[in-house]
């Protein structure tokens, strides 16, 4: 699949990625001498740099690091690419010095260290060729304050016995809205629901599988649900309940993107 | 983002620190998704204490000098010692050392030695209006505030590079709307000397990244330096304005916008929650360096009331030479006048454990650059309390 980006340091490299899910800074976080990762909260303590494609999702920290980075790219101990999901200036001042090609305004959640990558700068993409995308809507159904979360049934193709919210597959060319209104009506019965809101897409990552999920907020008169055959429990919880249940890859951050992140 | 003739042949025909110096500018630029480049009549680099930046700073420096020359008159940031007085300080020589080579790296570029947090006062006064391209966020808030002049919070390499090109990304705060207020502050009381210093930290806290307008007091410019340099290290501000002081002041939208208020409680308060030492173990002046009209009242106050633990006191070398005679009353009573440093960014851990100070800025930044306690006072105060 080819995902697309913004272009921040212009240059296109190929490798493997390792990939943080905390924000990251070089002072500290890296070993200056040879480019192994030393921050324990990135979960690749004591990974490599050199010539991969490193992604996290931002950078902090002090001006410093612009000149760390400079300095692992001059030794060739650097990555070969930097993949954001927001660009920060000390990040990108680094990587021009030490000409590390960058792009930003990716979901780097769906991300795996391990996945064969190609960044290109210069076009703004990135592309992962052992990757496959399935487009799916999910629906975040709010009803005074509180969120539908349903569990997944047996007879579902996935995911089966995890909690969720009300999704569906996208088909074809079709219009993610719509699909995420013939959703809600099918597998809840609701009528009357308003669409509030739509967010940018949240990448879940199922082993070979990027679910690219396109999330949608809807208000709703009522928590009278009607159940189809895809889902055999439902709930109505506060956002910050969330982590208690057992749910589909990233659902939180779904949440997160549409209803901003739990108190 | 569109580039001139000039900004394309650079990129295109540049030596190779020039292509790299525009190619910071554009990544800036793309971050920000800023228009075009701007030209600038001056730049103020940071990233010279030793201290700070460390062997990776100093690498790339050397690196760059070796063939990168700066295009606009362009003044650098204080050291992380004093070159004239280190060993005096107790300063390791391999620290001193590696601070000397990042000091002749800048003078290499073409850099002008000032070694100062304090530009404006040595000369450097941007006139309304002008374009210039500072790192340091206390002598940005002072040229964007005070001078009326116009600047970004650059970072040390991209004020670097801008002062090679001899331009800078215009977004921001080169903007007429970047330098709208977003906020008002109501002060309710009337301040007088560390006073400055902590509406400055209050208003930071609660404006954030916003660009207060204050109303309700009045400053000189000296006062103004101590609560914008406050200002810039609690918050992320680059500038302020004050009404009926500062140039930007008259004609910027106040209608409509949120108001906050700053009484004398809210100053104690600030007082109190950045002052966490029992017993200094020196008395450290500066931070921004002091001006010339500073040293020497510093000098009277100290020959009235000679303080019996050690004080250091910063400003700029220019400041310094210029004024033997202040030097050397602080001098006969036991303290140092430090130049090309400054109270935050010199060696102070391998000393001492608490440091009694009025900066705002340096009862922020102490605990954690310099490992320090803070007592936290007027330096009448305490002078008092040392004698």
């Amino acid at each position: 699949m080819r995902l697309r980006a913004r272009g921040i340091v212009p240059g296109r490299a190929s490798g493997t990625a390792i990939a943080s899910s905390a924000v990251f800074s070089f002072v500290g976080g890296v070993d200056p001498a040879n480019g192994s990762i030393l921050d324990e909260a990135t979960g690749i303590a004591g990974e490599r740099l050199e010539g991969r494609i490193f992604a996290f999702p931002t950078g902090k920290g002090s001006t410093v690091g612009s000149y760390v980075l400079y300095g692992l790219g001059k030794r060739g101990y650097g990555p070969a690419a930097i993949v954001n999901r927001r660009a920060d200036a000390v990040v990108a001042v680094g990587a021009t010095l030490a000409g590390i090609p960058m792009v930003d305004r990716v979901d780097v959640g769906g991300l795996l260290t391990g996945d064969r990558m190609v960044v290109d700068a210069d076009r703004g993409s990135v592309e992962l060729p052992d990757v496959k995308a399935k487009r799916v809507v999910t629906a975040i159904l709010r009803n005074q304050g509180r969120i539908l979360i349903v569990r997944r049934s047996e007879k579902v193709g996935t995911f089966r016995g995890r909690w969720s919210a009300i999704s569906g597959h996208i088909e074809g060319r079709e219009n993610p809205r719509h699909r995420a209104i013939a959703e809600v009506r099918e597998e809840t019965g609701l009528r009357g629901i308003v669409l509030r809101s739509g967010g940018d897409p949240v990448f879940a990552r199922d082993g070979a599988t990027m679910y690219v999920v396109h999330p949608f907020l809807f208000d709703v008169p009522s928590r009278r649900v009607r159940l189809d055959w895809e889902n055999v429990e439902h709930r109505w919880i506060r956002p910050e309940e969330l982590h208690r249940f057992d749910t589909v890859p990233r659902l939180t951050d779904v949440v997160a993107a549409i209803l901003g992140p739990p108190a | 983002m569109r580039l001139t003739r000039a900004d394309r042949h650079l990129l295109d025909e540049g030596t190779d620190v020039q292509r790299k110096a525009m190619g910071i500018l554009l990544t800036v630029g793309r971050l920000v998704e800023a228009a075009r480049l701007v030209p600038i009549t001056s730049a103020h680099v940071s990233g010279a204490s030793y201290k700070m930046i460390g062997d990776p700073g100093l690498e790339f420096l050397e690196d760059f000098a070796q063939t990168a020359r700066v295009s606009v008159p362009t003044t650098v940031n204080p050291l992380g010692t004093d070159l004239a007085q280190w060993q005096e300080l107790g300063v390791p020589p391999t620290f001193a050392e590696k601070q000397g080579r990042i000091a002749r790296a800048y003078e290499a570029m073409g850099v002008r030695p000032t070694f100062s947090c304090t530009p404006y006062l040595l000369g450097v006064r941007p006139g309304f209006g002008e374009h210039i391209a500072w790192a340091e966020s206390s002598a940005v808030c002072f040229a964007n505030s005070v001078l009326g002049a116009r600047t970004n919070r650059e970072g040390g390499p991209a004020a670097l590079a801008a002062a090679i090109v001899g331009a800078t990304p215009e977004y921001g705060l080169h903007t007429d709307r970047g330098r709208e207020p977003t906020v008002v502050v109501k002060v309710r009381t009337k301040p007088h000397g560390m006073d400055y210093s902590l509406i400055g930290l209050v208003a930071g806290e609660r404006v954030g990244d916003g660009l207060p307008f204050f109303r309700g007091f009045r400053g000189t410019e000296e006062d103004l330096k101590w609560l914008g340099a406050a200002l810039a290290s609690s918050g992320a501000c680059g500038m302020f304005h004050l009404e009926g002081v500062t140039p930007d002041a008259r004609g910027a939208r106040v209608k409509g916008l949120k108001s906050i208020t700053i009484t004398r409680d809210d100053l104690t308060t600030a007082k109190r929650a950045h002052s966490d030492g029992t017993e200094a173990d020196l008395i450290g002046l500066g931070s921004p360096q002091l001006s010339a009209a500073e040293l020497q009242r510093i000098a009277r106050l100290v020959d009235r009331t000679p303080p019996r633990i050690p004080i250091w006191v910063f400003t700029s070398r220019i400041v310094r030479d210029a004024n033997p005679d202040a030097v050397g009353i602080i001098e006969r009573h036991g303290g140092r006048v430090l130049a090309d440093t400054c109270l935050e960014v010199t060696l102070l851990e391998h000393r001492f454990g608490t440091v009694a100070t009025p900066s705002g800025k340096g009862a922020y930044y102490l605990p954690s650059l310099c490992k320090q306690k803070v007592i936290f006072d007027d330096v009448e105060a305490l002078l008092e309390r040392y004698a």
